[in-house]
């Protein structure tokens, strides 16, 4: 005599997962809209100074009117002494050493015109607007800085930005 | 015919691929903004310098050498952050009167009427310029034109007749070695930006009645003709003239 049913299966009933991908979406555009897409990932290694009261380069990411190049030490150490005071220059991914020595002189200038004669043809900045974002390691010594700065002056590309972490953003 | 039902989509791997889209905007993406400091190279020119000397109550210079200390006008400075309050005197403390006994820079008085009298002349320049066929000196006179079209509407949106303005050769002088840390190059950038926020912001404050970094960020992303000739006139006010020197080897 049971009066009491037996469950068939037994076991919890199955969650409906329904709204799932609602929420995932909805993470997904959190983050397309949060976020910028990253350059390139740097082949020589830099940690920025921080700064504070900075501009904000995203509009001329978007618009991309900028270029950046990165000069940090190199991820081997071993080949540090390779390099003019042990810094390395990353133009696009390719290292270049900052001796004088093993790469041409106007390595960085020859980057440059090279990167502004691909930009697409709606963008109608001269090249004396188009920046160059400067990523230096917080260690990197001021004269490199002044010789890269040179060699865009000879190209007259005018237009220099000096990276830097905002404190207030970190 | 029986009517059939239209079956159901299973949508049990919407999740999934929600999921796979996510994971890729996650990797591809970086949450860190770019800032920075932005300046402009001087262009390269062929001419000899000129020879007038400047005053030494112009110059602001500012030295960082390979051991990364710190010297403003010959005096040592220990805390770094204590430069943008000298820069701050820099700019202010000649700015309403005139004190020849101090070494700071002069205030001038330019008056709307100066501005005309300076665009008639450049306008006869430039036409003078543009018949002999130079068009080098047009291009110059050209833009000193345009340059004090840019005061007349800057005077005008200030809503006086006159302006004081800062000596023309008054500039802050960034002059480092070639041993100096990176960071401290930039730390004397930020300190001149510092100072030059603060005076903006006071004076955006009392002539707009809103915050400086609003205004540009909205310049930024749009830029409105109005708010263009705000940033203009502030920075007439308070210009940034900064002269980076080449350390020598």
């Amino acid at each position: 005599m049971s009066k009491f049913k037996k469950e068939g299966s037994g076991g919890a009933p199955a969650m409906n997962t329904a709204s799932l991908p609602d929420i995932v979406f909805m993470l997904l555009f959190f983050f397309m809209v949060a976020t910028t897409s990253k350059e390139t990932d740097p082949t020589v290694e830099f940690e920025s100074p921080t700064g504070t009261k900075t501009m904000d380069l995203t509009p001329y990411k978007q618009r991309s009117e900028i270029d950046f190049l990165y000069l940090g030490t190199p991820r081997n150490p071993n080949r540090a002494n390779a390099f003019k005071m042990g810094f390395a220059l990353s133009l696009d991914n390719v290292v270049q050493a900052t001796a004088d020595g093993l790469y041409p002189t106007n390595a960085v200038g020859r980057w440059k015109k090279d990167k502004f004669s691909q930009k697409p043809a709606r963008m109608s900045a001269p090249i004396e607007a188009v920046i160059t974002c400067l990523k230096a390691d917080k260690n990197a010594p001021s004269g490199l800085i002044f010789d890269i700065r040179k060699e865009l002056q000879e190209i007259e590309a005018l237009t220099i930005a000096y990276s830097v972490r905002d404190k207030g953003n970190i | 015919m029986a009517k059939r039902d239209i079956p159901e989509i299973n949508a049990g791997s919407m999740a999934d691929i929600a999921f796979l889209l996510l994971l890729f905007f996650l990797v591809t993406t970086t949450m860190d903004k770019d800032q920075a400091y932005i300046r402009s190279i001087p262009k390269k020119i062929d001419l000899p310098p000129m020879d007038n000397k400047v005053q030494e109550r112009d110059i602001l210079a500012i030295k960082a050498n390979n051991q990364n200390q710190l010297m403003v006008r010959n005096s040592i400075f220990r805390d770094p952050d204590k430069i943008s309050d000298f820069i701050l005197k820099f700019y202010q403390t000649n700015e309403k009167n005139n004190d020849v006994a101090n070494n700071f820079p002069m205030y001038s008085t330019t008056s709307l009427s100066l501005c005309d009298q300076n665009m008639a002349l450049l306008e006869n320049q430039l036409e003078e310029a543009e018949q002999k066929g130079a068009t080098d000196q047009a291009k110059f006179f050209q833009s000193s034109y345009e340059e004090w079209n840019k005061k007349k509407r800057a005077i005008q949106l200030y809503g006086k007749s006159e302006i004081r303005e800062l000596s023309v050769q008054a500039h802050i002088r960034i002059e480092v070695q070639q041993g100096t840390a990176y960071s401290i190059f930039a730390q004397i950038h930020n300190e001149i930006e510092e100072a030059l926020f603060e005076l903006r912001d006071k004076e955006c404050n009392r002539l707009f009645s809103e915050q400086y970094s609003i205004l540009k960020r909205r310049t930024a992303q749009d830029s409105d003709p109005k708010d263009k000739d705000k940033l203009a006139l502030l920075e007439i006010l308070y210009p940034a003239r900064i002269i980076e020197v080449t350390p020598k080897n």
